[in-house]
């Protein structure tokens, strides 16, 4: 079981628009008084740590990934971080095209270096030496010792591996291109075209391509023949040939069918892109056979590679690293940029930067009374589990919201008395209305005395309606919560109800708790951005955000 | 799309040969200026514009493919699991030494983005499962930013209604698409292949789909379930009977997980060649050498053996969901019982199945019986097969076989039974041979009429008026004549569906359905009119203008359609 600590998750509100209703029909109108299932399937898609959000000041919304439009800023090759030119990334595609590599085999990163180990060169006379210049290279994985060898690729240079490699197909062939094509049949026009299981996919794109491209002018220059497109101007000889017929009647039509036809034909050649397919596939059952699992590349493998490949790991081909961009992202609504980065692919600064953050209070979880020991500092990476919660036993949890803002907010808590689900929990929430200090200066908490705030939870219990734990700009709360059994035949359904019995499904032992959060508070108004100050500095606005937030507070265990 | 290809669409024909400018130099025919774009005259300069990226969208049910318009594949290929389906900031895959133990709850349900029955189908869910995907395409693969790009959509012509109105939905609020052409998978898998008609058989996931299309119309569309999906509950069910010998799951969970079991299908799945042929092959010398079998091994070593050793080679799968992990050992053979029984089911009798699952040779063949004769002919020599499950090994070529079996047994009659089978047997030699005298001769006229009215309209003109000219005559009968291939069967080998939609959108040619965004979102699905009842060129010519067309024209109603999707 993977661990659990307590966690709090964040609904963005733009989810609410994008329910989908099938049929078009308008919701009803009591969906809105629906509590939301954090375990309802959908609701994965849109809940969020709340480190992942942004925040618009201007329209006051929280902005999730979702709800953000985006712009590149800058390309780069995570490997060698080369910054690559966007013009570039249309005509070269999405890869790095230097000589980052990853294998194919486990996706770690490929080296290229010498097959033959290098000899000290003072040692042997250089006549000795197989080859002066040091090669013939090969990429290879440090982690898995995959070597290009194995599917028999090797390279006369270190340097530029993208463009040897994709002169090569696995092997050790050289690959087709239509260029080649063209030469070959440019230097002696009687050859055969290239037989059929040399074309591989490129090449009968290429060629389908250049096809339908002829076909296509083809029949663009006899249907300029048509008065439907007369008014074109008799400029060009086709409109001559045609008037030209028009007068002479019917002597002409023997010389319109040399022209094009007006309708495209079908492929009839290797040329036009036609294959046939190689329906024999014994030799690669063979093959299948003989090597056995071992032969074959998983669908793991086989979804890295960039493009499909067949089911033989000596199919599999070098990946070259996928770009990466950094973006700045924008509000939908009123197109203010609320993240942008630097430039510079090295520097990981940002230039603007509205995280969710520093807008809304910050809620954090724990266990009032906790049963895991507390890790030492110099372990602190570690985490220590908290022990299952035991069905139809209370419990206490401190929720602790911390404001960023500089003025003080209101909060008002809601949560359905029992989770949503088929094992619903009961929960209440001791103080739903509290209101949480402005983040001042940071030493007045260290002024303030608040010596006796800390001293009454030794002594008491939490108490019905009033605040846990209260510090200069946070404020603490219980939650008491009885998790239910897992047990199926403690289930009981209502009259009628038709009660789940299927299986404990993944997650399902998981507590969590929905609850809407509501916070009111007073801030300036936004008159000194844009305009003159106002006259009098009191005028203060009213503002508030309501969002759904997930607890996640434990596992139950399961006797 | 359908037809469109050969509508006159002049303007977008015109952009994309500006670029062709040497191959019609090569073509060799009289000397002419290169043709302009017209819409020049028409349309804004922002037409120029036409360069921007067009995208294009493939979603089945297992698959989504993306990438840019004159690639000649997607640059993003992504499918859903439920490890894609968590929420983001859950890095549990990640956290080393957790060792997350494999999931062995997850079905095949939680691995489709979305099925035909949609009475189990939340829509919404498909909608944030899609919008998941597409993002992730966008952003990571494709490396785009989220400024609206015209859409091809890449679909099954059956997918529901519902579906693809979530999928518009979708592309048209959550991506700011402003255009949308639907094209279909047959017809752009034929467009890949480079003819202008042919059978597809798509061996895809939930099914297997033959559709015949005919001068790039679908003319008919038959479906089985025996698919991948079917394929891979086959091999579970042998595996689980080797691990656990049961025949039933215990507690919903899996003897082996879905992805492990899929992973396994992927890459071990064979088909054996059709028996019938390899008993053929060596009848005579099996009545021979039947008593001495000590001679046949020395002088039928080779080919025995191998026969032998297919039998006998046992592949040991390393598994790695079951507790502990477990390597077992599973021969050939009983893998490739699995997939005879998904696609052909040898051992029951033909007319015990049900319409939906029809083994693929039988589904194939019914499929042709039911066609027009003549598109049965055109269609015969270009079969393509598509999809995922037609890479299993020898699994082409045994359809096949299998399929030009029955033709030669049953001929292209649809009737069977005992006494068909009797009357057949006695009147078959000379039968066949009288119908073959007497078809031969019409067929080759009618191929040359064929031949002529679809490759060059004027030439079949020309005959006509040849008789005038005796020289002219002359010349044509020396003239090479394009011969069409007809009435026997050859599989031809396609680029696939999205290669098709990315040739098609790359040299401009519009498609049928197009959808605007500002209609879809005023109107909704419903706003769609028949496909027959709109205007083509209208709406071509609206679409020409890279920006403003529809709101160009003032707004007022403009019929569009969803094409063959809209049929309700």
């Amino acid at each position: 079981m993977a661990p659990l600590t307590p966690y709090t998750y964040i609904q963005c509100p733009c989810s609410d628009q994008t329910v989908y209703h099938p049929g078009g029909a308008a919701s009803d109108p009591e969906d809105d008084d629906r509590a939301f299932d954090p375990k309802a399937p959908r609701s994965n898609y849109s809940l969020y740590p709340i480190e992942y959000l942004l925040y618009c000041e201007d329209c006051q919304q929280i902005r999730c990934p979702r709800c953000v439009t985006e712009e590149s800023v800058a390309f780069y090759c995570p490997n060698c971080l080369f910054e690559v030119p966007s013009s570039n990334l249309r005509s070269e595609g999405n890869r790095c095209t230097r000589s980052c590599y990853q294998c194919p085999i486990c996706i770690g990163p490929l080296q290229v270096g010498a097959i033959q180990p290098t000899t000290d060169a003072n040692l042997l006379p250089t006549q000795y030496q197989a080859n002066p210049s040091g090669g013939p290279y090969a990429l290879f994985c440090q982690y898995c010792n995959w070597t290009s060898t194995e599917i028999g690729i090797e390279f006369d240079r270190p340097s530029g591996i993208y463009n040897q490699l994709s002169k090569v197909n696995n092997g050790g062939q050289p690959k087709l291109t239509l260029r080649d094509v063209k030469d070959r049949r440019k230097d002696n026009p009687d050859e055969p075209p290239v037989p059929d299981d040399q074309v591989d996919a490129d090449l009968q794109f290429a060629n389908l391509k250049a096809f339908y491209q002829q076909q296509l002018s083809e029949a663009n220059t006899s249907l300029r023949g048509l008065p439907l497109h007369d008014g074109l101007g008799f400029s060009s000889p086709a409109a001559l040939t045609r008037i030209m017929s028009l007068y002479t009647g019917r002597g002409h039509q023997g010389r319109l069918q040399q022209g094009p036809a007006d309708i495209m034909r079908e492929a009839l050649g290797t040329n036009d892109g036609l294959k046939v397919a190689n329906l024999d596939e014994s030799g690669d059952i063979k093959k299948l056979m003989d090597g056995g699992w071992g032969a074959t590349a998983s669908l793991e493998q086989r979804s890295q590679q960039p493009t499909e490949s067949g089911r033989f790991e000596d199919e599999l081909r070098p990946i070259a690293y996928l770009l990466r961009s950094k973006r700045s992202k924008r509000c939908p609504s009123c197109r203010h940029i609320i993240s942008k980065p630097e430039a510079k692919v090295v520097s990981t600064r940002f230039k603007i930067r509205l995280v969710a953050k520093s807008y809304i209070p910050t809620i954090t979880i724990r266990p009032l009374n906790p049963t895991a020991p507390p890790v030492p500092i110099t372990y602190r990476p570690m985490v220590q589990e908290e022990a299952p919660l035991k069905p139809h036993q209370p419990y206490h949890f401190v929720v602790t919201f911390k404001n960023p803002l500089f003025d003080n907010i209101k909060v008002t808590l809601a949560s359905p008395n029992k989770t949503p689900g088929r094992f619903s929990s009961r929960v209440t929430v001791l103080c739903p209305q509290f209101e949480v200090d402005a983040n001042t200066d940071m030493w007045d908490d260290a002024l303030k005395d608040d010596e006796k705030d800390r001293s009454r939870k030794a002594d008491e219990g939490p108490e019905v309606g009033k605040i846990w734990e209260k510090g200069r700009n946070w404020v603490s709360i219980v939650l008491e919560v009885i998790p239910a059994s897992l047990r199926l035949d403690q289930q009981q359904g209502n009259k009628g109800e038709k009660v789940d019995m299927s299986p404990l499904k993944e997650g399902e032992d998981i507590l969590e708790i929905p609850m809407f959060v509501r916070m009111e508070w007073e801030a300036d108004t936004q008159a000194d951005m844009d305009g003159p100050p106002s006259k009098d500095k009191e005028s203060r606005e009213k503002r508030e955000l309501a969002y759904w937030c997930v607890l996640g507070v434990g596992r139950i265990s399961q006797e | 799309m359908s037809g469109s290809g050969t509508g006159p669409t002049l303007a977008h024909r015109s952009v994309a040969s500006i670029r062709s400018v040497p191959t019609i130099q090569e073509s060799g025919t009289a000397p002419h200026t290169p043709p302009r774009t017209i819409s020049a005259t028409y349309g804004s300069p922002a037409t120029i514009r036409a360069d921007d990226d067009f995208l294009i969208i493939q979603i089945g049910s297992r698959l989504v493919r993306a990438g840019f318009a004159g690639d000649n594949q997607p640059k993003a290929v992504l499918s859903c699991g439920p490890r894609d389906q968590r929420r983001a900031g859950d890095f549990r895959d990640w956290q080393q030494g957790r060792g997350e133990k494999p999931d062995l709850r997850a079905g095949e349900r939680e691995y489709e983005i979305w099925r035909w029955d949609l009475r189990d189908v939340d829509l919404g869910l498909v909608y944030d499962k899609l919008d998941r995907l597409l993002r992730d395409a966008f952003g990571r693969c494709l490396l785009i930013d989220s400024r609206p790009r015209r859409a091809g959509l890449v679909l099954d012509s059956a997918v529901p209604l519902p579906v693809l109105s979530t999928v518009l939905d979708l592309l048209f609020k959550g991506f700011q698409t402003p255009i949308v052409s639907l094209m279909s998978t047959a017809t752009m898998s034929i467009v890949a292949a480079g003819v202008r008609s042919g059978l597809v058989i798509d061996m895809g996931w939930a099914e297997t789909v033959v559709t015949s299309v005919y001068e790039y119309r679908e003319v008919k569309c038959t479906r089985s379930v025996r698919g991948g999906r079917y394929l891979n509950r086959e091999l579970y069910k042998l595996l689980r009977k080797i691990l656990t010998d049961k025949d039933e799951d215990e507690e919903g969970k899996r003897a082996v997980s879905f992805a492990e079991c899929e992973d396994i299908m992927c890459r071990l799945m064979w088909c054996r060649p059709l028996a019938v042929k390899s008993t053929q092959k060596q009848p005579q010398r099996q009545s021979q050498q039947l008593d001495t079998v000590e001679e046949q091994d020395e002088s039928e070593a080779e080919p025995e053996q191998s026969e032998h050793s297919r039998h006998k080679s046992v592949a040991s799968i390393p598994l790695r969901s079951t507790d502990p992990p477990r390597t077992i050992e599973v021969s050939f053979d009983k893998i490739a019982d699995a997939c005879d029984d998904t696609f052909f089911d040898p051992s029951v009798a033909p007319t015990t199945f049900d319409d939906e699952d029809y083994p693929v040779h039988l589904l194939i063949y019914r499929h042709l019986l039911q066609l027009p004769m003549d598109v049965r002919a055109v269609c015969m020599p270009r079969i393509i097969f598509t999809g995922g499950c037609s890479n299993i090994l020898g699994i082409k070529e045994r359809i096949m076989d299998e399929v030009t079996g029955i033709v030669k047994r049953k001929g292209w009659a649809n009737v069977s039974g005992k006494h068909v089978e009797e009357s057949r047997n006695s009147q078959f030699s000379d039968r066949r041979a009288s119908i073959a005298r007497s078809v031969s001769p019409t067929a080759t006229a009618s191929d040359i009429a064929e031949e002529q009215g679809s490759s060059s309209r004027p030439s079949s003109i020309a005959t006509q008026s040849d008789l005038g000219d005796p020289i002219e005559a002359k010349v044509a009968r020396h003239r090479p004549q394009l011969t069409q291939m007809q009435g026997e069967f050859r599989v031809l080998r396609s680029l696939g569906p999205w290669a098709g939609a990315s040739l098609v959108s790359q040299l401009k040619i519009p498609a049928m359905a197009t959808v605007d965004r500002e209609l879809w979102l005023q109107q909704g699905v419903y706003g769609a009119s028949r496909p027959n009842e709109i205007d083509v060129k209208a709406q071509q010519r609206q679409s020409m203008g890279a920006g403003g067309f529809i709101r160009g024209s003032g707004g007022h109603h403009t019929n569009w359609t969803l094409g063959t999707w809209g049929n309700v």
